[in-house]
């Protein structure tokens, strides 16, 4: 449009269409013809004035204050004003500099967000100073309050938007985008709690235990003290009739304190807070050091120790002589209705010598350091342990090496009643060779390494044997028609296994949630031979399409087996399978070592087998070209490809499981975790600082160390 | 003599890419096989040694029926065919000597291979085939720190490892500059000549193919459309090797090159 500009401002604006959208927000629009757009606006602001009316509404959930209309309306109108005037300030720029349609739109943008920002502020101030100095009710109305300002400014540029409608300038739609994006901002943090005054409040209150966690090393180093301690004992209460512990007589070398009388009634503090004194003692002492200070301190009858304040002079100075007398009522302590029998106190006077540095590691200190160590250990143990139970997975879960692997049908139905029995028959040597040695009671390792190497080993033996014998069988000795019956009888049985399995599996995990436990169990064999017939038929028939000497992919089916189970594995997060771990074996590092070890063996082996698949194929081609078998073929072609991601691979995860270890001690997987967890438990912040250090600087110097090992070897 | 007898190949993905393809190369052949990119050349030598699986046809080499070997006979059959490729196909971060050790996979004892044990007379037959493509000094070396020219030597050494009775190089010079590919295809040449092994190569350009074939034959779009002699591709002009092989051919721009040794 090249019209000049004269004639585009005093075009077809319309009073009337911003008096509708004043009334009813996006109403101008609508009537106008654009239904969308007004649409919008309506929702936007009913959303948006739901939520500030819920905000304010969780006021409410304040019984003495209550919803204060007054305070809202005050905040509306507040917020208008400041609305009006940033509209008023908008007008003004684009008279004088903001003359381009792009400044124009950027003096909006910084208007909106100053206007938010101004709102807030000076509802703050508002809250603050006129309407309540309460702080809960301050924080809440401050988000109530942002909402009506954004509410009022929507409408607001809804009323423009609408009196600009019939000019060639329409209002950018990015305005309307950030306001959006405002609201949502707020409701984001009033849904997440997040409390900036809050924040600021608490932080004194931080600082002392903050200062204990940033530098607790007093107390990772043992102090040679030499304080000087004189007690008393003192019944109370008195029942009649008592007269309390002994007097103690003045020493004549140590220091000593002398407390009368030695049975009294104990300070009492009602629910008012309102202090009711008890006997008041007279403590005299002596042989303490001159002009010094001591303090006194209270111990309770089971030897809890704590500073009275507020009976008396508890800081005590010594005279010349290094004696001192001093009245001192008998505290407020909590006897427990069910304590019996005479109830004795000590009073304790101390009097703190110079603590010498010793050089010696505190026994906390000790038992972090070893346990960081531990924590150390289980990462690297579960990244060993997982490395070498992950690379068979990773080579089995790439997709470019099984994707090759074929074989006939028949020898892929010999190869899964090899692989059974197999299975079946190593477990059987195993078991008989485990007796001799001792059984799993005698000989735990040896049982499991037999088991393992037999039963692995003896179902891949006879996979191979019987697959092969059935393939060869079918190609050259039996008649066809006889191949093809094994091959589909075969392939049934296995369908029919699966089918029952997955059968029974149904009746009891689906079937039992909708009826009685007693009906799904006598369902199982009925849903399994269902379950058997339907998948055992299925893959019968399939073996019949597939037809003599037909081409199964075994490589893809193990790739996608392998795959499906390592994602599952990976997709739970270690600190579930910590869990798993301690329910498994109980609190403690192996648990930890358990999740870790699963979790890596999932992780790595999709990180391998990823780096497996994107290797150069043309070394594979070359290799197979020479007449080398498989393992020949992955030993020179694919392993000096895939080393160095590999190793890269195993160092960044090693970081990683030593990190997660020190988290997963939190849940009961042993470690510094778990120690800085029952620190933080026992309010022993400096040692939990200690803690928090070690892990800091291992976490730090590993991330160091790996980032080095890594760069050297991509 | 290898011979191929109604060989078609079709791709899981429907693409045709051999269609019936029926020839024969005699033992001491020098066999080129022209024809566009995409006409079927890779797939026509790799179903020879069955890295790509045909799907109807025969492939007879010595009275043997390679495409009904089992996988034991393939793995035989496959170390007396040695391979030579476009891209040269080493093991990049591997020394040199064991890319080329790694072509005698399918003679030694597979346990032993699997740790790298090479029994000393397998190492020196290494170097000595090094030394046939004279780059023995380099034996220790990487792959990767090596020329193209380099890497295609030791591409020929790594198949002289296998004792081979023929050899496919599937286009062995295209990534290399003119100079080089007569080094390399003169190798070709002494191999076939002085050992008697018979060579299908795949080759782009028309000098080359003049050069060097004593067989030619020509593939468009998966089917045979050309077989000649030494003598007809003597006597074939540009425009004649244009036709069979279209618009895209070209002359080598190297004249009068001496190929030393």
């Amino acid at each position: 449009m090249t019209a000049p500009p004269i004639i585009e401002e005093q075009r077809n604006r319309s009073l009337p269409q911003a008096a509708l959208s004043a009334v009813v927000p996006g109403l101008g629009q609508f009537v106008a013809g654009y239904r969308g757009r007004g649409l919008s606006i309506l929702l936007t602001v009913a959303t948006l004035v739901g939520l500030t009316i819920w905000t304010a509404a969780q006021r409410a959930r304040f019984p003495d204050y209550g919803f204060s209309s007054r305070a809202f309306l005050a905040l509306f109108g507040e917020s208008l004003a400041i609305l009006i005037f940033l509209v008023a300030l908008y007008y003004l720029a684009t008279r004088t500099f903001a003359t381009q349609p792009s400044t124009q739109a950027l003096a909006r943008a910084v208007l909106i967000v100053l206007g938010v920002v101004a709102i807030t502020l000076v509802s703050d101030i508002l809250i603050r100073t006129v309407i309540s100095e309460d702080q809960d009710r301050m924080l809440y109305g401050l988000t109530s309050l942002s909402g009506a300002a954004i509410v009022g400014a929507i409408w607001l540029w809804s009323i423009q938007d609408a009196y600009f409608l019939g000019d060639e300038f329409v209002p950018a739609t990015g305005t309307l985008i950030l306001l959006g994006s405002l609201a949502l901002i707020v409701l984001g943090t009033r849904v997440t709690q997040i409390d900036l005054p809050k924040a600021f409040r608490e932080y004194r209150d931080t600082q002392v235990i903050l200062r204990r966690i940033v530098w607790p090393w007093q107390a990772a180093f043992v102090y040679d003290t030499n304080d000087l301690i004189a007690s008393a004992r003192i019944q109370a209460p008195c029942p009649p009739g008592e007269t309390g512990p002994p007097v103690n007589e003045p020493h004549p070398d140590d220091p000593w304190i002398v407390v009368t009388p030695t049975c009294g009634d104990l300070s009492f503090r009602d629910s008012m807070g309102q202090l009711d004194f008890g006997t008041l003692m007279n403590i005299e002492g002596g042989n303490f050091r001159p002009n010094d200070t001591a303090r006194i301190q209270w111990q309770n009858p089971i030897g809890e120790p704590f500073t009275p304040r507020g009976f008396g002079e508890s800081e005590l100075v010594m005279g010349n002589d290094g004696g001192f007398t001093v009245e001192f009522y008998i505290p407020d302590v909590t006897i427990p209705s069910t304590a019996a029998g005479a109830q004795v106190h000590t009073l304790n006077v101390i009097q703190s010598g110079t603590a010498r540095f010793t050089g010696e590691l505190s026994r906390e200190m000790k038992l972090a350091l070893q346990e960081m160590l531990v924590t150390i250990m289980m990462g690297m143990m579960a990244t060993f342990v997982g490395i070498i139970l992950a690379l068979p997975f990773s080579f089995l879960a790439a997709r470019n090496l099984m994707n090759s692997i074929r074989s006939t049908l028949e020898g892929f139905v010999g190869g899964v009643f090899g692989l059974i029995a197999g299975g079946w028959i190593g477990s059987r040597v195993a078991a008989y060779l485990s007796a001799q040695l001792g059984g799993l009671e005698g000989a735990p390792v040896e049982t499991a390494a037999l088991n393992f190497i037999f039963v692995l080993g003896g179902a891949l033996l006879l996979y191979q044997l019987a697959g092969n014998l059935l393939d060869r069988l079918a190609k050259r000795a039996l008649p066809t028609i006889v191949a093809r019956l094994i091959s589909i009888i075969g392939l049934g049985i296995i369908g029919g296994l699966l089918g029952y399995a997955l059968g029974v599996g149904f009746a009891n995990g689906v079937l039992s949630i909708v009826y009685p436990a007693g009906f799904a169990v006598a369902m199982a064999p009925r849903a399994g031979l269902v379950g058997a017939l339907l998948i055992g038929g299925l893959l019968a028939l399939q073996a019949y399409r597939i037809g003599p000497s037909g081409e199964v992919t075994t490589g893809q089916l193990i790739y996608v087996l392998i795959r499906t189970v390592l994602n599952i594995v990976r997709s739970i997060e270690p600190l579930i399978w910590a869990l798993v771990g301690i329910i498994w074996v109980g609190p403690g590092p192996f648990a930890g070592f358990i999740a870790l070890t699963l979790h890596t063996i999932a992780a790595l082996g999709k990180l391998y087998s990823e780096a497996i698949e994107s290797i150069d194929p043309g070394p594979i081609e070359a290799l197979q070209a020479t007449g080398a078998n498989r393992l020949q073929t992955i030993v020179y072609a694919v392993v000096p490809q895939v080393l160095p991601p590999f190793i890269s691979f195993t160092i960044y995860r090693w970081d990683i499981n030593v990190r997660l270890s020190t988290i997963i001690g939190l849940v009961g997987g042993g470690g510094i975790g778990f120690l800085l967890i029952q620190w933080i438990r026992q309010f022993q912040y400096s040692y939990a600082g200690i803690a928090v250090w070690l892990i800091t600087i291992t976490v730090a110097v590993l991330d160091f160390v790996s980032a080095e090992i890594r760069e050297r070897f991509v | 003599m290898l011979s191929v007898e109604h060989l078609t190949k079709v791709y899981s993905t429907g693409t045709v890419a051999l269609k019936d393809v029926s020839f024969q190369v005699e033992e001491g052949d020098f066999l080129v096989v022209i024809g566009l990119s995409g006409s079927g050349k890779s797939t026509l030598l790799r179903c020879i040694n069955r890295l790509v699986e045909p799907t109807e046809g025969r492939i007879v080499w010595n009275g043997v029926d390679i495409t009904a070997a089992s996988e034991a006979e393939l793995r035989r059959i496959r170390r007396s065919i040695g391979m030579i490729f476009q891209h040269f196909n080493l093991i990049e971060r591997s020394a040199v000597l064991t890319n080329v050790l790694s072509g005698r996979t399918g003679y030694v004892n597979p346990w032993w291979s699997l740790i790298n044990y090479w029994p000393l007379k397998e190492r020196e037959r290494a170097l000595s085939a090094l030394q046939r493509v004279g780059i023995h000094e380099k034996a220790r070396n990487r792959a990767d720190e090596l020329s193209g020219g380099q890497k295609q030597r030791v591409g020929i050494a790594r198949a002289l490892m296998q004792e081979p009775k023929m050899i496919l190089a599937d286009e062995p010079v295209a990534s290399l500059d003119p100079v080089l590919a007569h080094t390399i295809l003169s190798y070709l040449e002494k191999l076939n000549q002085e050992d008697n092994m018979t060579i299908v190569c795949s080759l782009h350009y028309l000098d080359l193919v003049q050069r060097y074939a004593t067989r030619v034959i020509g593939l468009r779009e998966g089917e045979l459309i050309y077989q000649g002699s030494r003598e007809a591709i003597g006597r074939m002009t540009d425009e004649e090797f244009k036709r069979i092989y279209g618009e895209e051919a070209q002359r080598m721009a190297v004249v009068g090159h001496q190929v030393g040794t």
